[in-house]
């Protein structure tokens, strides 16, 4: 799941100044399970940028709406019908819905609402980690599922460190250490011979470097 | 400037917050009250004799648990019709639901951080808890009281502010 955040009202506020006819457009998905941008929170937000403007004297409309997958055109292609009512539209997608939601409507100013974080897990409610950084190679198989990449401060593959102090991190001794883990989880399965591979510096061509990255499968296209 | 008195304390503090206007001084404050329905003395006539007593001033939403109230309703009561909006619920230990009133109070304070961040005072909203002596007309009573010190909301009276 991508995670994010609501931008300081101050910001989403500087950057809809100019407009007076608003669409607030949620993302039923991601950040909705993430309790950032989906159809509650899109609510409030609209809710507390109409009564600012009230408080301010100024003249603005913001109508609100959600819809299922802000980064897949079939979900946007039926704005359509209703884009031309507004000045703006201030999106609470991802980086990815706001981006889709600007490119099949180039005519319209998009605003991003959100600060995109991170792949990450539903812990508990209300609580989400990050445990992917999406490097385009993925390790997990030779360390127990545990991502020494995102979970080790110090991003080591050939770890650990020797800095823990009772299971958690010496960077921050909130953080588990992932050494840790990924070692009882292998001992587990008997494999600690995975270890014994000795990894290269990691490869971050497949994740940066080659500019934006895609997916191309046919037997996925019309 | 020397004040004695409840009223002339109120009076006060509209000084203090810019809002002296002899019409704002008149303003029927309007309160969105939510409350849990197991409030004491809060039936259906209850609640009859209450929005009587208070006319257009007082709008109340009983709800089965306080657990069920979200931001979103506080927000939406300040921006279509109130000057405050506060939520009564069951005390601290005593929700039917167990955590129904300790989530409320959570989302109560979400409310007002962010009636804060575009100005508006936080006292605008609110929750009270561990009242389970009073009945819903007492408490309806003390909120009242609470809150009218304040001036009418800048959202519904934009020029007044």
């Amino acid at each position: 799941m991508i995670t994010a955040e609501q931008k300081p009202i101050d910001e989403i506020r500087e950057m809809i100044a100019p407009y007076k006819r608003i669409l607030a457009l949620g993302c039923g998905s991601c950040v909705a399970e993430c309790a950032a941008g989906g159809e509650k929170e899109t609510a409030m937000l609209a809710s507390t940028l109409r009564m600012a403007a009230k408080i301010d004297g100024r003249d603005l409309l913001i109508h609100e709406k959600t819809v299922d997958r802000q980064c897949v055109k079939d979900f946007i292609l039926p704005l359509d019908d209703i884009i031309d009512q507004y000045d703006a539209v201030l999106s609470l997608g991802c980086g990815a819905g706001v981006q889709a939601v600007a490119e099949i409507f180039p005519d319209v100013p998009i605003i991003p609402a959100l600060n995109t974080e991170f792949i990450g897990e539903t812990r508990d409610q209300g609580y989400w980690v990050e445990n992917c950084v999406g490097c385009g190679d993925c390790v997990l198989y030779d360390f127990g599922g545990i991502c020494p990449l995102t979970r080790c401060s110090k991003r080591l593959l050939n770890g650990p460190c020797g800095g823990s102090r009772d299971g958690k991190c010496e960077v921050d001794p909130e953080v588990p250490c992932a050494w840790q883990l990924i070692i009882e989880r292998l001992s587990k399965f008997n494999a600690l011979d995975r270890l014994e591979k000795i990894y290269q510096p990691k490869d971050w061509s497949m994740k940066q470097g080659l500019g934006p990255r895609n997916i191309i499968r046919e037997d996925q296209q019309r | 400037m020397i004040f004695s008195g409840e009223t002339q304390m109120k009076s006060a503090l509209k000084l203090e917050t810019g809002c002296n206007h002899d019409m704002d001084e008149n303003r029927e404050q309007k309160l969105a009250l939510f409350y849990c329905e197991r409030t004491p003395e809060s039936s259906e006539q209850d609640k009859q004799s209450l929005e009587k007593k208070y006319g257009n001033s007082i709008h109340l939403f009983p709800i089965p648990c306080s657990g069920r109230i979200e931001s979103l309703h506080l927000l939406r009561a300040l921006e279509e019709f109130a000057d405050a909006a506060y939520l009564i619920t069951c005390p601290e230990g005593e929700c039917r639901y167990f955590e129904g009133n300790l989530r409320a109070k959570k989302r109560v304070q979400k409310a007002q951080e962010i009636i804060k961040s575009i100005g508006l005072e936080g006292e605008r909203i609110g929750i009270v808890m561990n009242e389970h002596t009073k009945s819903l007309a007492r408490q309806a009573e003390e909120i009242m009281g609470s809150i009218s010190h304040l001036c009418p909301s800048p959202v519904l009276h934009p020029h007044r502010s």
